[in-house]
Order: C-alpha cells, then structure tokens, then sequence
C-alpha cells in the first residue's frame, strides 16, 4: 500500500512538472509580442517595456522557469497585472471558497448517488430503477449554467426563499451567510450525480451476480447482510475510482458555477483573470486547478486501496 | 459375478438425508433437468457425474434451494424431512449453512475478496448457532486445524487473495462444515486445481467422510475423483438420470451406452489405451427429442429407441440404466483396445533442439527510473529435443513454466538466454520476425478455442488465411484444400461459411487444429489444447491429433503441452516433467510412467485418482505438502527440496547430479537410482 502511494506521488510530481511547463510556456508560445496581446495594439513602447520588465521576459527562458516554479513552491505566485497585488494571498482566499462548494458538494453527492445506486441495483428492472436511470439521463444531458440559471428562477425570483447570486465581500467567509452556498452546492451536486449514480448501480449489479454473493446466500444470510456486508464493499469499488477520475469534471462544473452565481472560487477568478489577460492570475490558477485534480485522483487511489484489499500486497 | 455380495444400497432402509424425487427444472425453453429422482443415505457420498450441459450443477443448486432464473416444473427435493420448495425465504436461510452446505468449484471467486477468511466463516457461525464474538472466533480455529491449515491464528487474518488455490478451497470446506451439516454438496471441488493439490483435498474430504456422519453429494465429470470418494454414482445426462448403480459396480460394469463412452473415454494413467471418443453432440434441450435422450450418439440404438418413454431399469442389486438395450452394453460394445505401439523414433534427425533456454519476468519498478522488484524466474535453463514425427509433452502443475516455454518455441516471447534451433536453424526471434519458411512450419494450437478464433470470420476465412499466405493459394485450389483439411478433422463442407459462434467447443478447437495444419507444418505446439473440452470431446481431438501426424506429409512433430498424466501417457513418445522452471526428468514414456521415477514425478502419479486404482495405490506418504515455492526466489540445489517426501537433508541444498536408467532418459535426484528403485517398489 505505501509503495503504491509512493509511486502514485512520484508520478504525481511528474505530471505536475508537466503541467508547469507547459503553463509557464503560456507565455512564451502566445504568438506575437505578449505585451501587444496583454495591452492591446495601442500601447505605447514605454508601456511594452515596462511590462516586459514586470514579467522578466528579458531573462533567458530557462532560468526563468527555474525561478517561477522555485518561487510557486515557496508559496510566491508574483503580481496580478489587473489588481497589482500580490496573488498568493488572493488565490488562498479563493482557492479556500471554491473548496467549501466541492467539498459540501461532495458530501452531498456520494452518500445521495450510493443510496440511489445501491438501490436501483437491488430493485432492478422496478419502476423505481427506471425513474432513477431516467432522472440521471436527463440531468446529465442539461449543462451546469442551465441548472444554475433554472435553479436562480424557480428559488431566487419565484419563491425569493434562496439568493439567486452568491457575491461575497473580499475575505468574508461564505459561512457567513449559509443561504448563498444552497444553490451553488445544489447544481454541482446535481451535476455529478448522473455518472455516480450509474456507477455505483453497474458496480452492485456484478457483484450481485458473483459468486461471493451466491456464497454469502447459500451460507443462509438474510438478504440486507448479503446486500450491504458481501455486495456493497465491492460493488462501490469502481465508484470511488470514477469519483476521483471525474473530480476534473467537477471542477469544470464549478468554474462555470461560480460564474454563474458570482461566487468568488478560484473558477471565477479564472475566468476574470482570462478576459482581463492577467497572465500570472491564469498560470497560478492552472497550476492550482492541475495540482488539485492530481491530488484529488491520488486520494481516490488511497480509498480505493483502503477498501480493496485485493491491491495491498 | 460378486453382484450378490453386494448388499442393498444403505438408502433403502434409512430415512435419507436428502431425497430428490422426479426433479424437472427448465430455464425458458430449455429443460435443463428431467425427471431426476435420487436418495442419498446419512453417511453416504453419492457422485452425480456428467459433462458440460448435463445439468449436475443445476441440481445441486435446487438441492440448496437456488435456482437463479430455473424454475421447477415438476418434483420436490426433500431434504432431512422437509420440502425444500415449500420452505419460503426465512425457512431457507435457516437450513442454508447449517443443514445442507456447499463446497464451490472456484474458491477464488466462492469468497468474498474484501473480507478476511475468519470473519467469512464465523459470520455463519453467529448467524445459526447464535454465538457470541468469541465463541464463533474459537470455532472458527477449531475449524481451520481440522482442514490442516497451519497456524489458524494468521490464516484468520487473511484475505483470499493471500492465500493459494489449494488453502481457499481448505476455507471453503471449513465454511461448509461449520455447522456441521447433515448433507454437504461438492460442486466440482477439485476442477481447477493442481493434480497434487486435488490429492491433498480429496484426502480431507474423505477423512471427513471417515470421522462424521455426513452426507455427501459429489458433482464432478472426473470418473476418477468419484470412483475415490463416492459408494454410489449416479450419471447424468442432457438432464436425465441414465444409469445409478454402486460405485465399482457401475464402473467397471456399465450398462448404460454412454457411461460406457465416458469411461473409455478416459485418459489413463496406468496403461495406453486405444482412446475413443463419443461423436456427435448434445442434443438442443429446447427439443428433447421422443425417445431415449442418448439416441443420436448411440451405437446401439434402434428403432424401439426414438420413441415413447425409455424406463429406468433395475438390472441388478442397486444398480438401473434408462437404456432399452442394456443387456447388449458388455456383449456388443467393444472392449477398449490396448494402444498400438509406435515404431521408436530414436533414430530419427532432431527437428527442433532447445539449449539452456531461460526467461526472466522482471517485476514492475516501484518508482519510476528506479529499481524493479524481484525478477520472477520463469525458466531456469531449460534443454530439450523433439524429433521428426515425434511427440514431446511437457507436463507439469501451475507454476511449472511449461506455458512460457511453449510461447518461447512459438515465438510469442522472447527468450532471456539459450538457444531454440529448428532444422539447424536458430528461431529464437519473435514468431514475426522469423522468415517466412520457419512461420509455415512452426504453428500452434492454444488451450481456449473460444478466444483462439476472429468471431467476425468464417470458418473458410480462417482456416485459408494461411494457405493463402504461406502457400499463396487462391480460387479453385484455395476452397479445395480449405474442404480437404476441413474433412481431415472431421467437419465436413457445411462448416465452410459458419461464425466461431455457432460452433461447440469441440468444433472450435477442429478448426483450430485445421487452421494449424493447413499450411502442412512440421512442429506444432499445443498447449493444453483439451483442456477446456469435455472427456468425451477430448478423446476424440487427441485421436484426430494422433491421425493427422501419421498421416502428414511433413513428419510433424508435437510439442504438446499439459497438466493431465492421463493423457500424455496416451500421445507423448517422450515426456519432460517440470517443477518450478526446470526439467527434472526426460525420457520415453514407458520409462517415465515405471518406477524408479523422480520424486517428483511420482508424487504426481500418486496424485492421480483413477478408476480402478485400488485404495493403497493412492500413496499418501508421496503428498505434496507446504507451498510451491516463489518463483522469485526458487531454492537452492534441487528445486523440489522443500516439498519433496523422500528429501536427504542438507545435501538436498546442493545440485542433484543427472542419472539415468535407460537409454535416453535422465532424472535429477541425488538418491541413487538403485536405492529410489528399492523405495518405490516397496512402496
Ligand atoms: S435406449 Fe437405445 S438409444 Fe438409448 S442408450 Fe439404449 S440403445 Fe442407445
Ligand atoms: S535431490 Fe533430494 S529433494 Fe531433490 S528430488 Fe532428490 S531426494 Fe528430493
């Protein structure tokens, strides 16, 4: 187990290298002059070098990436362009928001699609198994911002029992006023359902046709032992697996969430910091979104190993 | 005739513990049993033989109250007393695990993998017996000292994934016995299992037969394995019950046609044998045919025979057969023919010479670009020759590294070390690389016919792919040898445009066989090529294998490779035995199959359970104990020290010296041939 944990990080560090790379070349792959891309084509030449200075584009590239990832692992993400301030502490701050949405999202969403999974299993072929399968079709097929946005009508300005945005004061804690957090939770929740659910229900139906389950019957244990002792540990085996590989789908979701609700995650920070072309903003958020997605998949292989003993030596 | 020796089968005058009276199970259309009626007597082990389709496990899943999608269309199954179709769920569960219990045939996939061992056995404890924690935990050692498990503490621990086939399949029996059933159902205990592996359990069960009351329900298609375990056999067929008798009555008298198939059918191991095989197939149990159900396969059959209800006949003491004719079974069936000896070969110019050959798996690294784990050692300099015409097999247990030799020879691998010539020539490269010439003449035949074949050809596409390529045939003369080959092994024009799928197993594997030799080949590996396919089917591959070599214009030689004693007494010339990625004995069979052997070599032969095999030739002092050692870390010296019975000591660690005791033949062994002569031969 520690020796799989210690080749999943090793691989982890290389992908994130990777990743850095190829963010840090953002920058200099960007066709043209980056200070025209970044200023626009009616900057003055005093401006042009200026910028050119802030980003140390007159340094050889090499030593330059050496520098911005050594600076990154001591917590030094350098200046926003738009804000001119320093982005590390912003990106804390953020990074903190939309942790709290995936996370309540989360919590809200695995015990919910197990539930549902477990049980369309057990009843397959039922009413209740069809109108399962059904629901997480069409919620699957709807995207995330039509969700949001049907969500804001019918509890923000129909009923009025819910805020339809989720705007929040720089450093107030979305805890603050649990209200906002509702619906932002509810339509990623709602997002990843559809595939948990229709994991968890493929993954209890083997087991349920294995011959462990045959063993557990003709040993004489009553149906809810067989279920829930013999079946479930590894019928949702495949589930945690496809939870920490969908984690990017996730956080996907949340970017456009947070867009939609005007929550300030770090998805949203992405998004204003591409429109407004602060280039260090978009490589730190990459690198931040890179990072906890690996980190999110390793997690997922440490349950996963947790639960089956099979891959423990 | 001792017939009236032998007294009244034990069921007559007890209440048997298990009754299954006029039993008909169907599954949609299909009438998977019929009409099937048997008792079995407290104590007594009664074994349910028959092949794929026969519908044995069906029955012993209805015995349990388990039928899945089945369902009864006629019959009850009385179980001590009560109708185990009338008993509802809750009754159900209470007599599963405590009255009647199963032994599976996969212990692998019968346990739970994410549940340690102990717990799987004491949760039915708790459950039935109602103990507490501890009570069920100290039953549960108990239980594991009686399967002979070292060490119950740790095994409790474990889960099934850290425990071999053979220690599982301990943990099944310990499960099933728990409670102390009165009715215990073997579904093929021992398929899947090595030879010595099997020994080792059949010897339990039947201690466990020996010390309690129980009574056994034996499913097996291995004659053998029942002709050990059971007092009475009943023989099924496409769901009928067609002979029942005592079991060395039945056995070594049968009446019934087919019993009398399945038995010449039979691979031997103590005398080569004309092998003969049923033809035809199992009939489409949607249509049962009127009549007798074994009609279109029997020699014997007459008009009277498709028509009407064939009777169960009683025909002596305890013993019936469902056949019209079964008085004509020992007069007009002839009798199995000894083998034809074959010319010796000795002579002849090696065809393919293997020298030292080794192969090494290295394990996955544990982190990238740094040290990989323990190489696992698969060949450890192995030599060997094959001559023109000649067939080598290679036998040997999982582990032994017989399979990675073959896909060596084949060229699916390649080797780490040694030389593999053929004709002269070195051929150690991947089969793909090798020129064209040396593909032609080396083909192979693979255990599982059903993956071996492209579901999307026909059985003409396939079998003139290489024609076409090696030969460069086309038109005319492609479809001409394409049906020449195609009736060589015995499936005639009609197959031409057939899908693998809608062929049997049998069937599959012909093609195969044909698609092997259509390009006139001179060696030809197979491996394990009956191994997936019913006795009778078997018997009757080997013989076409054996034809088509007599008859080849090429002199084809065989690499045949397999687990199975009985049959490479049947077809090798010469036999390699090997243990743990080494040959331990070479030589002609006849050699190999007398004593003085290897050690090895006759732990396996004790191993064997055979019909007719008296009850001390099953030598339980030649047992394999303990755990095949890793192939990453094989022992020092001989390879076998640390299983052999007859090890010496200390000079066991060191390498055994080669010796010989015919022409031909060697064995590794530091026991002097003369002194293993005078240990076997006392026995
Ligand atoms: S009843 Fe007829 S067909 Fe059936 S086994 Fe006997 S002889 Fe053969
Ligand atoms: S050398 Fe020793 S351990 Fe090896 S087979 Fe001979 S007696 Fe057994």
């Amino acid at each position: 187990m520690i020796e799989l944990i210690i080749r999943r990080t090793g691989l982890l560090v290389l992908v994130l290298l990777a990743v850095s790379f190829m963010t840090f070349m953002i920058v200099n792959v960007l066709p043209g002059d980056v200070t025209a891309v970044v200023l626009g084509d009616t900057a003055s030449p005093q401006q042009a070098a200026l910028l050119r200075e802030r980003l140390g584009l007159n340094e050889p590239v090499l030593g330059r990436y050496i520098g911005w990832l050594a600076d990154m692992l001591r917590g030094n993400f350098g200046v926003s362009l738009l804000y001119n301030v320093p982005i590390a502490p912003m990106l804390a701050g953020r990074l903190l928001n939309s942790t709290i949405l995936a996370v309540l999202a989360l919590a809200v969403a695995i015990p919910v699609a197990m539930g549902l999974g477990v049980f369309a299993a057990m009843h397959r072929g039922s009413t209740a198994d069809r109108v399962i399968t059904a629901m997480t079709a069409v919620t699957f097929s709807v995207p995330e911002f039509v969700k949001g946005l049907a969500l804001i009508l019918i509890f923000g300005i129909w009923l009025q029992i819910l805020p339809g945005s989720s705007l929040l004061a720089p450093g107030q804690s979305p805890f603050s006023d649990p209200a906002i957090l509702v619906l932002p939770v509810a339509v990623v929740a709602i997002s990843m359902l559809p595939y948990f659910v229709q994991i968890t229900r493929a993954g209890m139906i083997d087991a349920f046709a294995s011959d462990y389950v045959r063993t557990a019957i003709l040993k004489g244990m009553p149906r809810h032992v067989v279920a829930l002792k013999h079946a479930l540990r590894n019928g949702i085996l495949p589930a945690v697996a496809v939870i920490g590989m969908t984690l990017g789908n996730a956080l996907g979701g949340l970017v456009v969430v947070e867009t939609v609700f005007s929550y300030s995650g770090i998805g949203q920070l992405m998004v204003s910091a591409i429109n407004a072309r602060d280039i260090p903003i978009i490589q730190s958020t990459v690198m931040i979104v890179a990072a906890t997605y690996a980190v999110g998949n390793l997690l997922a292989d440490v349950v996963s190993i947790a639960l089956n003993p099979r891959l423990r030596p | 005739m001792t017939i009236a020796m032998i007294p009244m089968p034990i069921a007559a005058r007890v209440a048997p513990t298990l009754a299954v009276e006029g039993l008909s199970i169907d599954y949609g259309p299909v009438q998977a049993v019929r009409n099937v009626s048997l008792a079995i007597a407290p104590g007594e082990a009664y074994g349910l033989i028959g092949e794929s389709g026969s519908g044995k496990s069906t029955v012993a899943y209805a015995v349990m109250g388990y039928l899945n999608s089945g369902r009864v269309s006629g019959g009850r199954v009385v179980l001590n007393g009560a109708d185990v179709f009338a008993m509802g769920e809750r009754g159900l569960e209470a007599v599963r695990g405590s009255v009647v219990s199963m032994v599976f045939q996969d212990p692998m996939n019968a346990l739970n993998p994410s549940i340690r061992v102990g717990e799987q056995i004491a949760e039915g404890i708790r459950r039935h017996a109602g103990l507490d924690r501890r009570a069920a935990r100290k039953r549960t050692l108990e239980l594991i000292g009686l399967v002979n498990l070292p060490d119950p503490e740790a095994i409790t621990l474990r889960y099934p994934h850290q425990l071999s086939g053979g220690q599982l399949q301990r943990i099944v029996i310990a499960m099933a016995l728990a409670l102390e059933p009165k009715l215990l159902v073997l579904d093929e205990p021992t398929t899947g299992l090595d030879v010595t592996t099997e020994a080792v359990i059949l010897d339990l069960i039947a201690d466990i037969k020996a010390r309690s009351n129980v009574a056994l329900l034996f499913i097996s298609h291995n004659l053998g394995v029942v002709a050990r375990m059971c007092d009475r056999v009943g023989v099924l067929y496409a769901g009928t019950l067609v002979e029942e008798g005592r079991t060395d009555d039945l056995l070594q008298r049968p009446h019934h046609p087919y019993t009398r198939g399945l038995i010449d059918a039979m691979p031997s191991v103590t005398a080569a044998r004309e092998m003969v095989g049923i033809p035809g197939r199992l009939p489409d149990l949607a249509q049962v045919p009127d009549g007798c159900i074994f009609q279109d396969r029997c020699v014997l059959a007459t008009a009277d025979c498709r028509h009407g209800v064939i009777p169960m006949e009683t025909i002596g003491p305890g013993h019936s057969s469902r056949c019209l004719r079964w008085r004509s079974c020992a007069t007009e069936l002839a009798p199995a023919r000894p083998a034809v000896p074959r010319a010796s070969l000795a002579g002849m110019a090696p065809r393919l010479e293997v020298a030292d050959l080794t192969r090494d798996f290295p394990g996955a690294p544990l982190f990238p670009f740094f040290r990989s784990r323990p190489v696992v050692q698969a060949l450890r300099g192995v030599s060997l020759d094959v001559r023109e015409g000649e067939t080598v097999a290679i036998v040997g247990e999982s582990g032994s590294g017989k399979s990675t030799f073959g896909r060596l020879v084949a060229g699916l691998d390649r080797p780490g070390g040694g030389r593999i010539l053929f004709d002269g020539r070195d051929i150690s490269a991947l089969a793909r690389a090798r020129g064209r010439d040396d593909q032609r003449d080396v083909q192979f035949v693979f255990q599982n016919p059903h993956s071996a074949l492209n579901p999307h050809h026909s059985v003409e596409a396939i079998i003139g792919r290489p024609l076409r390529l090696y030969l460069g045939l086309r038109g005319r003369a492609l479809r001409e040898r394409v049906l020449e080959i195609l009736t060589a092994v015995r499936l005639g024009e009609r197959y031409l445009t057939r899908a693998p799928r809608e062929l049997s197993g049998g069937e599959k594997q012909r093609v195969c066989i044909a698609r092997a030799f259509a390009a006139n080949p001179k060696l030809v590996i197979c491996d394990e090529p009956t191994s997936a396919l019913d006795i009778s089917v078997q018997a009757a591959i080997l013989q076409e294998l054996r034809r088509l070599q007599r008859e080849s214009e090429n002199q084809t030689s065989y690499l045949f490779i397999t687990h199975d004693l009985g049959v490479v007494r049947q077809i090798a010339d010469r036999v390699a035995v090997m243990y743990l990625g080494e040959i331990v004995e070479f030589g002609e069979t006849a050699d190999i199959f007398t004593a003085p052997q290897h050690p090895y070599t006759e732990a396996l032969l004790a191993a064997v359970p055979e019909i007719g095999r008296a009850e001390q030739a099953n030598r339980r002092d030649m047992r394999l104990e303990g755990p095949l050692p890793k192939p990453t870390n094989p022992p020092t010296g001989c390879g076998f020290h640390t299983r052999c019975p007859r090890v010496l000591g200390p000079l066991c660690e060191t390498m055994p010296p080669k010796q010989s005791k015919a022409e031909g033949h060697w064995l590794k062994c530091h026991i002097p041939i003369a002194q293993l002569r005078r240990l076997q031969e006392s026995g």
